[in-house]
């Protein structure tokens, strides 16, 4: 088994890493402001906007996918940019699977107390900065919750990369498409030994993040 | 400062306040029953709720000039001493470290200086924003039920600190009060609202000790007078 530790295996760990990374920062970079702005915003349709918010919450990968993939092939609108099997094309896919979970996320936690926060702020003086200031940081513990939430998601997730990214070895291939390769192939036990390195590695990262972090307090109101 | 045809619509609510005029540098007191419009009334004073129509105008204030204290307060996820220091903080000027021991111990809130303030207990909760809202010295002040929870000397420390600074530095307040006995020390004068309508308004003894309204008369037989 500790072949398996070799050289293509470190490839396909950091390529897993990589996405996971690349991917889950976008989404934040999309998702947290969306998430924001669709609490404070004031529209026809919001209710509509947030129902298809939480449906794409929910949307499968493989059908994600699929989509991805009839973009890019090569007679899809978007197939001159050659981008079908690549690196790319796994991050857009795990992007649009990820960001309406953070977007979600970052919603209902604004929804549920941004209204407080915002009275609180004007109460104190605060100018417009001051106030979104304020309530990124006493929403930080929902902002991390969404992040870390999305970050699993895009580590474990195998549909929508396995289609666009096509499992080519070197190249797109990552721990979960590793995986259900070694399964079709029969490779049960290096299925598993993978898998729980992959579980491993998702630990360490959350271990890590959150000795980063400060402590939560719980509070009893009823005291 | 002139309320005019003053008009706002919540629900099955509505509020109508035709004239209403307070003089700055005095303690005004609202009373009424649950439901009457006190907190409505004040957020829209405070400038915190926007008026379906008619006119506030406070000559002279800006926003940053007041502020209003509730009965559950909003804590920052932080530490009591960062909760005091906070509109401080957003005025850019640094908190001389006296003052606020002075305010800590006032509100008996010094060795949680440094404690997470959301896990204060709600009493602790109520001086720790009272303090919070002075430190700064708003010219206008709207206090809505914070005394709820304070203990009596605690209660008593605050209605002293605010009579010596109305001697020395009047500024405006509008205290909102179940026990009448606060808005007895405290206020100069009260009204008294009543299902969305200021029914009474008059001087603090003519209103508590001598009432004429047949609602206000039927609110206060309810009440004791310590
Ligand atoms: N946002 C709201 N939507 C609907 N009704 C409201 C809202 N805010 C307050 N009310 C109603 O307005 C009335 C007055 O409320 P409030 O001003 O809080 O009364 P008080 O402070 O005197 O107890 C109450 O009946 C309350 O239910
Ligand atoms: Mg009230």
């Amino acid at each position: 088994m500790l072949d398996l530790l070799d050289a293509e295996l470190l490839g396909i760990i950091t390529l897993t890493l990589r996405m996971t990374l690349m991917s889950t920062t976008i989404s934040a970079i999309l998702g947290i402001p969306l998430g924001l702005w669709l609490d404070r915003a004031d529209f026809t349709g919001k209710r509509l906007v947030v129902a298809i918010n939480r449906t794409l919450m929910a949307s499968p990968p493989v059908v994600v996918g699929l989509v991805v993939y009839l973009m890019l092939m090569r007679n899809g609108p978007f197939g001159f940019m050659g981008l079908l099997f690549t690196f790319e094309a796994m991050v857009l896919a795990q992007v649009l699977l990820i960001t309406p979970i953070i977007c979600g996320i970052v919603y209902t936690a604004s929804a549920r107390n941004s209204e407080r926060i915002h009275l609180f702020a004007q109460t104190m003086g605060a100018n417009r900065w001051q106030t979104k200031i304020l309530l990124i940081r006493e929403l930080s513990n929902e902002l991390y919750f969404a992040i870390v939430t999305g970050f699993g998601r895009a580590m474990s997730e195998v549909g929508a990369i396995m289609i666009v990214g096509g499992n080519i070895r070197h190249h797109t291939r990552t721990m979960t498409t590793s995986i259900s390769l070694l399964r079709n192939r029969g490779e049960i036990d290096q299925a598993i030994f993978l898998g729980i390195l992959l579980m491993l590695i998702a630990f360490a990262v959350q271990l890590l993040i959150s000795l980063i972090r400060r402590k939560e307090r719980r509070t009893d109101e009823n005291f | 400062m002139k309320i005019s045809k003053l008009k706002k619509t919540l629900g099955a609510f509505s509020l109508e306040i035709e004239h209403l005029s307070l003089t700055p540098g005095k303690i005004y007191g609202i009373i009424g029953p649950n439901g009457s419009g006190k907190t409505t009334l004040m957020k829209l004073m405070a400038g915190l709720l926007p008026p379906d129509s008619g006119s506030i105008d406070w000559p002279g204030l800006t926003p940053r000039d007041i502020t209003m204290v509730f009965k559950k307060p909003y804590l920052i996820h932080d530490t009591v001493l960062r909760n005091l220091t906070y509109p401080l903080t957003l005025r850019g000027l640094p908190p001389d470290p006296a003052t606020v021991d002075h305010y800590l111990t006032l509100a008996d809130l010094q060795k949680y200086r440094n404690a997470y303030a959301p896990g204060l207990s709600s009493g602790e909760q109520q001086k720790l924003s009272l303090i919070r809202a002075m430190i700064f010295s708003p010219k206008l002040t709207f206090i809505d039920e914070t005394f709820s929870n304070l203990d009596m000397e605690s209660a008593a420390r605050f209605e002293r600190l605010i009579l010596d600074r109305q001697q020395k530095d009047p500024a405006t307040y509008v205290i909102c009060a179940h026990q009448l006995s606060h808005i007895h020390r405290l206020c100069d004068e009260v009204l008294f609202l009543s299902n969305g309508r200021i029914e009474a308004q008059g001087t603090t003894e003519d209103i508590l000790l001598h009432p004429e309204h047949p609602l206000l008369q039927q609110y206060l037989q309810f009440v004791q007078m310590q």
